[in-house]
């Protein structure tokens, strides 16, 4: 009875509370690096909403495949990236996670009222194979916690 | 005891029932189709067919005026002739990869004669002693076609913008 209780807790917690995911690419380092283990907290913007610099999972059509990203821009701002620094309603973000950064230039861009702006720590790499952008607030699906 | 294994006995006999009314509906008939797909795309062609035989045989997934736009300002790919003509032409190249469709998401329309998918498909790719994967998402409209569910368009999803 007991292991059955245990096996049950831990699916529950495992599937719907706190989803293991694996980091797979290089484009959340040096924050996080490829083939790590993580854990998402499905239940962190339950009563809240993402917040800058929250590290958060985007899923696609569903669970399996998770994007791992960093909120830098909330709905409504205005967002660009220039010279390889990011401005948010034209003022400069300050980023103590990036640790390499590439000239990447981004035309400024208006986010909607349900809309994130989420990219990778690892601007080092050719923005031309980073995927980052604008995202829909239904595909946040958890805050990483570690 | 007795209440007991009547119990355990009633809940495998509810699973089996659940399983076997699944197993029958046309939501997983659409499934098993596009898991078909996915293992005829990764199938290698050593096995005695001909590149021409695989590329009909992935064809008939498709509908004759099928519609492929992979988005980020990709040509759209028209007709299941196209479709054939490049999968015979991309063949030699697929034992490089390996096709996996998840998150199979089906909506039947009344009738069960047409459906919409979304679905993740993912591409692992393999070389050089570390794989990677690829992953996109996919809206697809599929119609029953003499028995057989194909896709009549497949639209690439962007997550991001």
């Amino acid at each position: 009875m007991r292991v059955l209780v245990l096996i049950a807790i831990s699916i529950v917690t495992f599937k719907w509370v706190l989803l293991p995911v694996r980091t797979d690419g290089i484009s959340m380092e040096p924050t996080y690096a490829s083939g790590r283990l993580n854990l998402v907290n499905r239940l962190a913007y339950f009563s809240s909403t993402p917040a800058r610099g929250d590290v958060v999972a985007i899923r696609l059509a569903g669970l399996h495949v998770l994007y791992i990203k960093r909120v830098i821009g909330l709905p409504g701002e205005r967002l660009a990236i220039v010279d390889g620094e990011v401005r948010v309603d034209g003022r400069p973000l300050l980023e103590p996670y990036v640790k390499h950064r590439r000239p990447w230039n981004l035309p400024e861009v208006q986010l909607g009222p349900a809309e994130y702006f989420v990219v990778g720590d690892n601007r080092g790499m050719n923005a031309a194979d980073h995927t980052f952008g604008r995202v829909d607030a239904v595909r946040i699906v958890g805050r990483v916690v570690f | 005891m007795a209440r007991g294994r009547v119990l355990a006995l009633a809940a495998i006999l509810l699973a089996a029932g659940y399983a076997w009314s699944q197993w029958g509906s046309e939501k997983a008939a659409v499934e098993r189709r596009l898991q078909a797909f996915a293992s005829d795309v990764n199938a290698g062609t050593s096995d005695g067919r001909g590149l021409e035989a695989r590329a009909e045989l992935l064809g008939s997934f498709f509908t004759e005026d099928v519609v492929i736009d992979l988005g980020r300002g990709a040509s759209e790919i028209r007709g299941r002739a196209t479709v054939m003509d490049m999968a015979s032409r991309l063949q030699p190249r697929t034992s490089a990869f390996r096709l996996r469709l998840t998150d199979i998401g089906v909506t039947l329309a009344p009738g069960d004669q047409t459906a919409t998918v979304v679905l993740t498909a993912e591409f692992l790719r393999r070389g050089g002693g570390d794989d990677s994967i690829d992953a996109r998402e996919f809206s697809l409209d599929m119609i029953k076609d003499a028995g057989e569910w194909r896709i009549s368009r497949a639209t690439a999803v962007d997550a991001f913008r």
